[in-house]
């Protein structure tokens, strides 16, 4: 991790961005990336910022749970072509209370991400209506798939027919496999 | 006329993989059009977490069936930069040399994939018999034809076997002198032509409004956009290419790029050979018992250039044996899903199998 | 020339056609258990021949010859379900030519023998497998690629891939490997016509008797197993 970089045009943006926004903690991960974490309320404005600035395209938005903080952090993924530089934002929002405004009238892009993250996470995106329908999966049952307290071993072992083999596979006898 | 729905796919013969795009018609003309994904999901971002990061080489690649290479690169980069790990010189030019390897087969793939909405199906017995021999490379190389699980968190898996360079060479030759008929067949034919040129456009300002990337983008921009040269991974930065670009986008220019980047490619490959430096394949990126490996805490966002496009993975890691997170940004997701939504209306109904194919639309890399 | 047309017309063994007693009727349930129509009343095979054997012989030389037919000229229905179907293009085209089996691609499920389910299952694609083949015309049979459609392969512990195939339709054959080479592939579907051709792919018929059994599986897995107006808007 580094905390300045030489490439023209990144630090002269990170300064900007601390000039002008609620900006937490900047981290440069490689030369050409870096990671900024904002206020959530600044966040629109400091994309719309960064549109006109040259950063056009919208990667990816997606989403981390962190039960523990009872917090999800958002991400949002931008890139500038002309110069290659990448901004990635991150916004932290109540875990409980899963709200966010919609960014898709600054990127249009962002419409299905969005909807996948309220699909996987269970995140609302106030203005875009279209994202409180289930995409991916059909007649889902059960607690949004990624977050971290949903344990898709239990899930498949309830739902779906295993087939039985007499030799046991695990290790331990057979007991599931256990990350220390 | 009277407006009917019709679901194409998923089970349909000029459809690329699983995935079904249900639209309105009125004649033959689609009035609305929805990309149905969702068949091929596996859940794989969290069955990642549940495996450590060795086992993740394993599941990875099933990520895109057709090109399996670029989700292991992500990976293994992802996880390097995180451990501040060095890799070996000859473990990039191996990388590069796999990856353009896998890039021809993919466009391959795609120009065979052309026989399937437009009824050229000598193009895909010549494209798949070409393709076929890559394969053999590849199995020679790690051992497997289509998942290699080769490029590994601190290089690759294992040195190149002894006189592969003469395979390689001699495949890539062969190839080479075929692919004038290949321009003959398909860009130089008249029934080709009258089917592609001036279709499915994809003007600039539609590229940035849906964030398309790739070969998309750079057939309508007209400039390199391209990951390999705007931020170079492994040694992309020590050989010379150029990257094809148009300004005018319709199937027949993108199709187009997709053989003159197979050329390139193959000059990649020429270069890569001829400098291969000798050392060690691999070095460890942690210590002990690679099914033990752990990876610093710390996010980041670690992307490629794919043959659709910039693909990525954004990796987090709390410092532990599995990832904490790992999310997938598919290459053919904005023109997969909201391309179609949008752009499509307005086409013909056998026009849709040909946006799959020109756009590059892969469906295991949407729904993951 | 008259000469050699004498002497052939000689060596030809004479026919008798009896249409009352020489055409044999076609054994009730060949194809399946509701269709009791003749297999082909145009079929006229020599009196001598047929006399002498008993009701039960010539049901199973009908089915055999049945069998034969079936075996030889097999068209699969182009439906990729998972990552094994990447390998299928290499099996169809010049190198492996999947055709000197008598195989070949069809479009529509109503006129397709074989069922292939190239790799994992997702519920969604379930969902719609289970139309597919309820669709296909008899007799069908299915193949298994992979061990995704055995246990679930790599997939075991996700939330969204199904585990056992054969819980939710009957299968014939699988075929081993994570994805199957072409070779193996064509070892497969060599199999396939063998088991075709004694009998033994009898699948369909195990998903006529216990339908029941089949639908339970598949609506505790589904839900339900219709598809819904999918027009997300």
């Amino acid at each position: 991790m580094m905390n300045s970089t030489n490439r023209p045009g990144m630090n002269e943006m990170v300064n900007e961005l601390k000039a002008r926004f609620n900006v937490e903690e900047v981290t440069f991960v490689q030369d050409h990336e870096a990671h900024v974490d904002l206020h959530r309320k600044d966040l629109h404005e400091a994309l719309t910022y960064m549109k006109q600035n040259g950063f056009r395209q919208l990667s990816a938005v997606t989403c981390i749970d962190w039960p523990n903080e009872k917090i999800f952090q958002l991400i949002f993924n931008i890139y500038d072509w002309s110069k290659g530089n990448r901004f990635i934002f991150r916004v932290k929002i109540d875990r409980e209370e899963a709200m966010f405004t919609t960014i898709t009238n600054i990127y249009g892009g962002a419409k299905y991400y969005e909807r996948e993250v309220h699909e996987f996470f269970g995140v609302v995106f106030e203005g875009n209506d279209s994202a409180l329908k289930q995409l991916f999966l059909e007649q889902w049952d059960d607690l949004p798939p990624l977050r971290k307290d949903f344990d898709s071993r239990a899930y498949s072992d309830r739902k779906y027919v295993k087939r039985e083999y007499k030799t046991s596979f695990g290790e331990k006898g057979g007991e599931p496999f256990e990350r220390n | 006329m009277k407006e009917i729905k019709l679901f194409l796919g998923p089970q349909h013969p000029g459809m690329h993989g699983n995935a079904s795009v249900h639209m309105y018609v009125e004649g033959d003309i689609i009035n609305k059009s929805r990309l149905v994904p969702g068949m091929l999901h596996r859940g794989f971002e969290k069955s990642m977490e549940n495996r450590t990061w060795m086992n993740n080489i394993g599941l990875i690649p099933r990520v895109c069936v057709v090109e399996p290479d670029i989700n292991e690169m992500c990976f293994a980069q992802g996880a390097e930069i995180l451990n501040e790990v060095l890799v070996p010189e000859k473990a990039h030019y191996i990388r590069m040399l796999i990856l353009e390897l896998a890039r021809i087969s993919i466009h391959l793939m795609s120009l065979g994939g052309i026989g399937g909405p437009t009824g050229l199906y000598t193009a895909m017995y010549w494209a798949q018999a070409d393709r076929d021999l890559l394969l053999d490379i590849f199995e020679a190389i790690t051992g497997h034809r289509v998942y290699h699980m080769y490029i590994v968190p601190g290089g690759v898996r294992k040195d190149l076997p002894e006189g592969i360079e003469k395979l390689i060479i001699k495949t890539l030759d062969g190839i080479e002198s075929r692919l004038p008929e290949y321009e003959d067949l398909i860009f130089n034919n008249p029934t080709m032509q009258s089917r592609m040129v001036g279709e499915i456009m994809l003007p600039a300002e539609v590229v940035w409004d849906l964030g398309v990337t790739g070969i998309g983008m750079r057939s309508a921009t007209g400039e390199a956009y391209d990951l390999r040269k705007v931020n170079p991974y492994a040694r992309y930065d020590q050989v010379e290419f150029d990257v094809p670009v148009a300004t005018y986008s319709d199937a027949y220019t993108r199709m187009k790029l997709k053989m003159l980047e197979v050329y390139q490619s193959i000059r990649i490959i020429r270069q890569v050979l001829d400098g291969m430096p000798e050392g060690k394949p691999n070095v460890k990126i942690s210590r002990g018992s690679a099914l033990k490996w752990t990876v610093k805490e710390g996010q980041i966002y670690s992307a490629v250039e794919s043959s659709r496009g910039e693909f990525g993975y954004y990796m987090v890691s709390d410092g532990g044996t599995s990832p904490y997170r790992v999310a997938v940004r598919g290459a053919s997701y904005p023109q997969g899903l909201l391309g179609i939504e949008k752009y499509m209306p307005g086409t013909r109904i056998d026009d849709a199998p040909l946006w799959f194919d020109t756009m590059g639309i892969c469906s295991p890399e949407i729904d993951r | 020339m008259a000469k050699k047309a004498n002497i052939k017309k000689d060596k030809v063994k004479k026919i008798v056609i009896d249409k009352s007693k020489s055409i044999i009727d076609a054994p009730s349930g060949m194809f399946s258990d509701k269709i009791n129509e003749p297999f082909a009343h145009e079929m006229i095979v020599s009196k001598d021949r047929s006399e002498n054997l008993t009701p039960k012989q010539r049901k199973r030389k009908w089915k055999s010859m049945a069998n034969y037919f079936s075996a030889n000229s097999l068209w699969m229905l182009m439906y990729c379900t998972g990552c094994c179907a990447i390998e299928l293009p290499q099996a169809m085209t010049s190198r492996y030519d999947m055709e000197r089996l008598g195989m070949g691609p069809m479009a529509t499920p109503r006129q397709a023998d074989i069922l292939l389910i190239t790799g994992y299952l997702s519920l969604k694609t379930l969902r719609r497998l289970i139309y597919t083949y309820e669709q296909m015309s008899e007799p069908k049979y299915v193949v298994g690629f992979g061990p995704c459609t055995l246990n679930g392969g790599i997939y075991h512990d996700s939330h969204a891939v199904i585990n056992q195939l054969d819980q939710y339709v009957p299968i014939d054959l699988y075929i081993a490997g994570c994805m199957p080479k072409p070779e193996a592939v064509m070892n497969g579907f060599q199999d396939l016509i063998d088991l075709i051709e004694v009998g033994e792919a009898t699948g369909w018929k195990d998903y006529h008797a216990r339908y029941e059994w089949y639908k339970q599986n598949q609506k505790e897995a589904l839900g339900e197993v219709m598809i819904h107006d999918e027009f997300h808007e």
